[in-house]
C-alpha cells in the first residue's frame, strides 16, 4: 500500500498526455460545431472557399448568420493534400527501397554507420529549411527546366519536397529490416545460383514487405501533416482542382497557416469556426494513417524508436 | 554513480531556471516604468514604412519600444480588435459589420498610398502596358487567358505582345492590398461586383495556372519568378518590383484616361475625397472621379483599439501616432516607399481621433 | 520461404542468353541503388551546402549582438527568444514526458498503459499546426494570454512530450530486470529503485531523448508561429502578453522580403537552426551507437 503515492503520482503525470490530446480534440469538436451544421456535407465535396462579402451585412442562412455568400468546401485542399502526398510516396519509394538496399548489401561495413547516418539526417532537418531550400534551390530549377510555364510553384515541387522529408523514415525502417534477416535465407538463395541482386530483391525482400508498408504508412502521416515546407512552395491555390503535376495546389495544413488571419476578418466567425473544422478533418485523417500503421506493422515503430 | 551526476546536474539546471525566472520577473517589475513596448502587425504595404519610422522615432523616444511585423491587413485588422498587438496596419478599413461588433475600434489614415498593377513581360518591362478593370476582371476570373487577347491589344495598339497565357499572382493572405484592388475590379466591372465583391480576402474565381502569394514581398518575388504573370503590388515594394523586373502598368481611371501612378495622379485621387472624408475616416478613393486621378490609391491606416490595457501603453501609442501623421509624414520617410502626406483637413481628423486612445 | 522457388533456377547453368542478362540486370540494379542513395543524400549535402554558404556569408559580429530591426539588424533577439522557448518547452515537457515514461515502462503493462501509449502515439501523428491553431484559440485568445511566451512553451511541451515519454520507456525498459529483483531483494523501496536503479542505468538513453526533444523544439514553427508572435527586442521576463522573436520566423518570413539584407539574415537563421539541429542528432546517434549495438 505504502508504494501507490509514487505509482499514482507516475500515473497521474502519464495521464496529462491523453489529457492534452483529448482537449485538442474536444476543442475542435465543440468550437467547429456550428460549421459543421452550417457547412454540412458539401464541405467536404464543395470546391469553392469564399468567406463571402466580408464588407457586406451578415445575412442568416439556415439559421446561422454568415457573410452574405459565405460558401465554405474544402475540396480543393483535400484532393492537394492527397495527391501531393501521394505524389511523394510515388518518388520516395523507390529512392528508399534503392538506398536501404545498398546502405544493407553494397556498402563496406565500417562506411555503413556514416551513410545510414546521413540518411537519418534527412529526416531531422527542420522543415522551414527544407521550404527555404525548395525556394531558393527547387523552384528556379523546375520552373527554367522543367514547368512548361516557367512556373516552379506547384504540386510537382511539393511532392519532390515532401518525398525527401519521407524517405529516411522509409528507409531507415527498411534499413534496420533488411539487417535483421537471418543469414540462412540469403545464404540458401546464393546456393541456388542467384545472383546478389537477385537475394536481395527476391529472398530478402519478400521477408520485410510487411516493415516496409509500415515505413511507408508512417510517411505518409508525416506527409498529410506537413505544414512549413509545403506552405512555402505549393503555390497556394484557391477554389481551383489541380490539372497537372504542374498547378498550384494547397494543403490543408498549409492552408490553415496562411488564412488564419484573413478567417479572422469574418465578424460572425464563421470562417474560423470552418478552419477548425478543417483542422478536424486533417486531424481524422492522419488518424487513420496512424492507425492504420499500428495495425500493418507494430514493428516499424519500435525499430525508429530503439535507435533513439 | 551516473544517477547522482543525472540528478545533480538537473536539480542544478532547474534551481538555476528558477533564479533565472525569478531574477526576470524582478527585472520586469522594474522595467516596466522605464519602457513601453508596442507591437504593430498588418499591412505589408506599410511594413517598409513603419521600418523607417521606427528607428526615427525611437531615437527620440528612448523609452518605447516598438516591434514591425508584416502578416497582411486581415491579421492587422484581426489582432488589433483581439488587442494582441497595440497597432493594426491596413491598406483596408474596417467593414461596417465589424466596427458594430468592436464600437472601440479606430480607423486612423497615417499617409496616402496606391497599389501598381505589375506583370513580367520580357522585352515589355519598360514599355508602361495599358490595363483597364474590365481587363484585369477578365484575367483574374479566367475570362481573359492570353496575353494578346483582343481586349489587350485594343487597349495597347502598336504594342507587340506575346501569345502567350498570362499568370494572375493574387494574395493568400488577409491583405489590404487585395481590398483595393477587388475594389477598383468591382467599382469598374458590375459583374465582379456581383460575383466576387471586394474584401480584404475574396473567393478567387477558378484561373488554371494562377497563384498564391504571402505578402506584397512574396508578389514580387512569385512575379520575378514567373515570367507572362499579372501582380497587383503596393507602391512601396515599387524599387524591388523595377529591380526584378516587373512592368509596371497604366490603368483606366473613371474618367477614361490611362494613367501611370506617380504623385500626381495619387494627389489628384486623394483630393477627390479630402472634403468628403467623414470624422471616423473610413472612405475609399478608389477609382476617383477627376481627369487625372490614379485610380487604386487609398489611406494607410493604423487600426486602433481605443481602450488599451494601461495609461502607460495608451499615452506611448498616442505619441507615435502623433508623431507618425506629423514628422513622420516628411518626405525624408514618404518619398523612400512613394507615399504621399496627408493633406492638413486629413492630419487633423486623425490626430482627433489618436485623443481618443486611452 | 517461397523465395527460393520462386527463383527457378536450373543448377549450374551454361553461360547463356539469360544468364548474361540477369548478370546485367544485377549491374543495373545495383547502380540504380546506388543511385537512389545519392538522391537521398544529394540534396541533404545541397541542403547544408547551400545554406552554410550563403548563411556564413551573412555572419558577422552584429548578428549576435544586436537585435532585429524590421526586416536588418542582428538576430540576438530571434537566438534569446529560441533558447528561451526551448527552455521552457522543456521545462514542462521533461517532468511529465519522463514521469510518463517511467510509468510506462515501470507499471504500464495493463491496459490504462496501454490506452496511454496508443493516445500518446496518436498525438505524436497530430499535426504540428493543429496544435499551433488550438494553442491560438484557447491559450492566445480565449485565455486571453496573447503572443506569449508561455502559449509557445507550452504548444511546443505538447509536442514533444510523447517523444519524450516513449523514448524513456524505451531506455527504461533496456534496463535488466536482475538489476531491479536485486534491489527490490535489498529492501528498496518503489522509488529509491526507479531512482536510484533504473535511472541510472537508462541515463543516457533518457538524456537522449531530452535531447532530440530539444532538437525538434529548436527546428520547428508551425506551432509558434500563432502562439509566440515576433518581437524585435529580447525577453523582458514577461510570461504573457509579451511577444517574442525566434530563429524559424526569421527563416519562413524574412526569405519572403524583396531585399538582399532580408534574405542574408534568414539563410544566417536557417545556418544556425541547421547547427544546432545537426550537431545535437550527430552527438546523440554516434553516441547511442558506440555505448549499444553497432549497426
Amino acid at each position: 500500500m505504502k508504494f501507490r503515492p509514487f505509482r499514482l503520482s507516475l500515473l497521474s503525470l502519464s495521464l496529462l498526455i491523453p489529457a492534452a490530446l483529448c482537449a485538442v480534440i474536444l476543442f475542435l469538436l465543440i468550437y467547429s460545431a456550428p460549421a459543421i451544421g452550417f457547412n454540412g456535407l458539401g464541405f467536404v465535396t464543395g470546391i469553392t472557399w469564399n468567406l463571402g462579402d466580408l464588407y457586406g451585412d451578415p445575412v442568416s442562412v439556415r439559421g446561422f448568420t454568415v457573410p452574405n455568400g459565405a460558401d465554405y468546401g474544402i475540396l480543393v485542399f483535400v484532393t492537394g493534400t492527397l495527391l501531393s502526398s501521394f505524389i511523394a510516396i510515388l518518388i520516395a519509394v523507390p529512392l528508399s527501397v534503392g538506398a536501404a538496399i545498398f546502405l544493407a548489401e553494397a556498402v563496406p561495413h565500417h562506411i555503413r554507420p556514416v551513410l545510414s547516418l546521413l540518411v537519418e539526417l534527412v529526416a531531422v532537418v527542420p522543415s522551414v529549411v527544407f521550404g527555404l531550400w525548395g525556394i531558393a534551390v527547387l523552384i528556379p530549377l523546375i520552373g527554367h527546366y522543367v514547368s512548361p510555364s516557367g512556373n516552379g510553384y506547384g504540386l510537382l515541387t511539393a511532392s519532390i519536397v515532401l518525398a525527401l522529408m519521407i524517405t529516411p523514415i522509409i528507409a531507415t525502417t527498411l534499413l534496420d529490416a533488411l539487417l535483421q534477416v537471418p543469414k540462412e535465407n540469403r545464404e540458401s538463395a546464393f546456393g541456388l545460383g542467384a545472383t546478389h541482386f537477385e537475394v536481395v530483391t527476391k529472398a530478402m525482400m519478400p521477408m520485410v514487405r510487411t516493415t516496409l508498408i509500415g515505413g511507408i504508412v508512417l510517411a505518409l502521416g508525416r506527409a498529410l501533416g506537413e505544414t512549413l515546407a509545403v506552405a512555402m512552395v505549393a503555390g497556394g491555390a484557391l477554389n481551383i482542382m489541380p490539372t497537372s503535376l504542374f498547378s498550384p495546389i494547397s494543403t490543408i495544413a498549409s492552408f490553415i497557416l496562411t488564412q488564419l488571419d484573413s478567417a479572422e476578418s469574418d465578424p460572425t466567425n464563421m470562417a474560423v469556426r470552418s478552419l477548425a473544422e478543417i483542422a478536424l478533418v486533417l486531424f481524422v485523417i492522419t488518424l487513420a494513417m496512424n492507425a492504420g500503421a499500428k495495425l500493418l506493422t507494430s514493428g516499424a515503430l519500435n525499430v525508429r524508436k530503439r535507435q533513439a | 554513480m551516473k544517477l547522482s551526476n543525472l540528478l545533480s546536474r538537473s536539480t542544478a539546471l532547474r534551481s538555476g531556471v528558477a533564479a533565472l525566472a525569478l531574477a526576470a520577473t524582478v527585472a520586469t517589475a522594474g522595467a516596466a516604468h522605464a519602457a513601453s513596448t508596442l507591437v504593430e502587425t498588418g499591412s505589408s504595404l506599410l511594413y517598409p514604412l513603419f521600418n523607417l519610422w521606427v528607428p526615427a522615432f525611437t531615437a527620440a523616444h528612448p523609452d518605447v519600444q516598438i516591434t514591425t511585423t508584416s502578416t497582411g491587413s486581415g491579421a492587422g485588422i484581426a489582432q488589433s480588435i483581439k488587442n494582441l498587438v497595440q497597432i493594426g496596419a491596413s491598406d483596408a478599413y474596417m467593414s461596417d459589420a465589424l466596427v458594430q461588433h468592436n464600437p472601440n475600434m479606430l480607423n486612423i489614415p497615417l499617409a496616402i498610398s496606391a497599389q501598381a498593377i505589375n506583370y513580367n513581360l520580357p522585352g515589355l518591362a519598360n514599355t508602361h502596358i495599358n490595363l483597364s478593370g474590365p481587363i484585369l476582371a477578365g484575367i483574374y476570373s479566367g475570362k481573359i487567358t492570353m496575353w494578346n487577347d483582343r481586349a489587350i491589344r485594343a487597349a495597347n495598339p502598336g504594342v507587340n505582345l506575346p501569345a502567350h497565357v498570362i499568370i494572375p499572382v493574387h494574395r493568400v493572405d488577409g491583405s489590404g492590398d487585395t481590398f483595393i484592388f477587388t475594389q477598383y475590379l468591382s467599382d469598374s466591372t458590375p459583374s465582379w461586383a456581383h460575383s466576387v465583391h471586394y474584401g480584404t480576402t475574396v473567393s478567387w474565381p477558378a484561373v488554371a495556372g494562377g497563384i498564391g502569394a504571402n505578402g506584397n514581398s512574396g508578389m514580387v518575388s512569385a512575379a520575378a519568378a514567373n515570367p507572362y504573370s499579372i501582380a497587383y503590388i503596393g507602391v512601396s515594394y515599387a524599387a524591388p518590383a523595377a529591380k526584378a523586373g516587373l512592368g509596371v502598368a497604366a490603368l483606366k481611371n473613371a474618367l477614361g484616361a490611362y494613367v501611370l501612378p506617380n504623385p500626381a495622379t495619387v494627389g489628384a485621387a486623394a483630393s477627390s475625397v479630402v472634403t468628403i472624408t467623414p470624422p471616423d475616416e473610413r472612405i475609399s478613393m478608389i477609382f476617383a472621379k477627376g481627369a487625372n486621378a490614379y485610380p487604386i490609391a487609398n489611406y494607410e491606416y493604423a487600426i486602433i483599439n481605443a481602450k488599451q490595457a494601461d495609461a502607460a501603453t495608451a499615452a506611448s501609442l498616442r505619441t507615435f501616432l502623433n508623431w507618425a501623421v506629423t514628422d513622420g509624414n516628411a518626405s525624408q520617410f514618404l518619398d523612400q516607399v512613394h507615399f504621399l502626406p496627408l493633406p492638413a483637413a486629413i492630419q487633423t481628423l486623425s490626430q482627433t481621433q489618436i485623443a481618443k486612445i486611452k | 520461404m517461397s523465395a527460393s522457388a520462386r527463383l527457378k533456377l536450373t543448377a549450374r547453368p551454361a553461360r547463356s542468353l539469360q544468364e548474361l542478362r540477369r548478370t546485367i540486370v544485377s549491374r543495373i540494379g545495383w547502380v540504380a541503388c546506388g543511385l537512389a542513395l545519392l538522391c537521398v543524400i544529394g540534396p541533404l549535402l545541397d541542403i547544408v551546402g547551400v545554406v552554410a554558404y550563403r548563411g556564413l556569408a551573412a555572419f558577422s559580429i552584429k548578428l549576435f549582438t544586436s537585435t532585429s530591426n524590421g526586416v536588418t539588424g542582428g538576430l540576438l533577439n530571434a537566438i534569446e527568444g529560441t533558447f528561451i522557448i526551448s527552455l521552457f518547452g522543456m521545462l514542462i515537457a521533461v517532468p511529465v514526458g519522463i514521469g510518463a515514461g517511467i510509468y510506462l515502462s515501470e507499471y504500464g503493462s495493463n491496459r490504462v498503459g496501454g490506452v496511454i501509449r496508443f493516445l500518446s502515439d496518436v498525438l505524436t501523428g497530430t499535426p504540428s499546426i493543429v496544435l499551433g491553431y488550438f494553442s491560438y484559440i484557447v491559450f492566445v485568445t480565449s485565455l486571453g494570454w496573447g503572443f506569449s511566451l508561455i502559449a509557445a512553451a507550452i504548444t511546443l511541451a505538447i509536442l514533444i512530450v510523447p517523444y519524450l515519454a516513449r523514448i524513456t520507456e524505451l531506455a527504461l525498459r533496456q534496463v535488466p530486470v536482475s538489476m531491479r529483483e536485486a534491489a527490490f531483494a535489498l529492501g528498496a523501496t518503489e522509488p529509491t529503485v526507479v531512482f536510484r536503479v533504473i535511472l541510472p542505468g537508462a541515463a543516457t538513453g533518457v538524456m537522449t531523448g531530452a535531447l532530440l526533444a530539444l532538437a525538434i523544439s529548436v527546428g520547428e514553427t508551425a506551432p509558434l508561429i500563432y502562439t509566440a508572435g515576433w518581437s524585435n527586442f529580447l525577453w523582458n521576463g514577461r510570461f504573457t502578453n509579451e511577444p517574442v522573436g525566434y530563429l524559424t520566423y526569421v527563416i519562413w518570413t524574412f526569405i519572403d522580403q524583396p531585399n538582399a539584407q532580408s534574405h542574408a539574415l534568414a539563410f544566417a537563421a536557417a545556418f544556425l537552426v541547421m547547427m544546432v539541429v545537426l550537431a545535437i542528432n550527430i552527438g546523440v546517434r554516434l553516441t547511442v551507437r558506440r555505448s549499444t549495438r553497432v549497426v
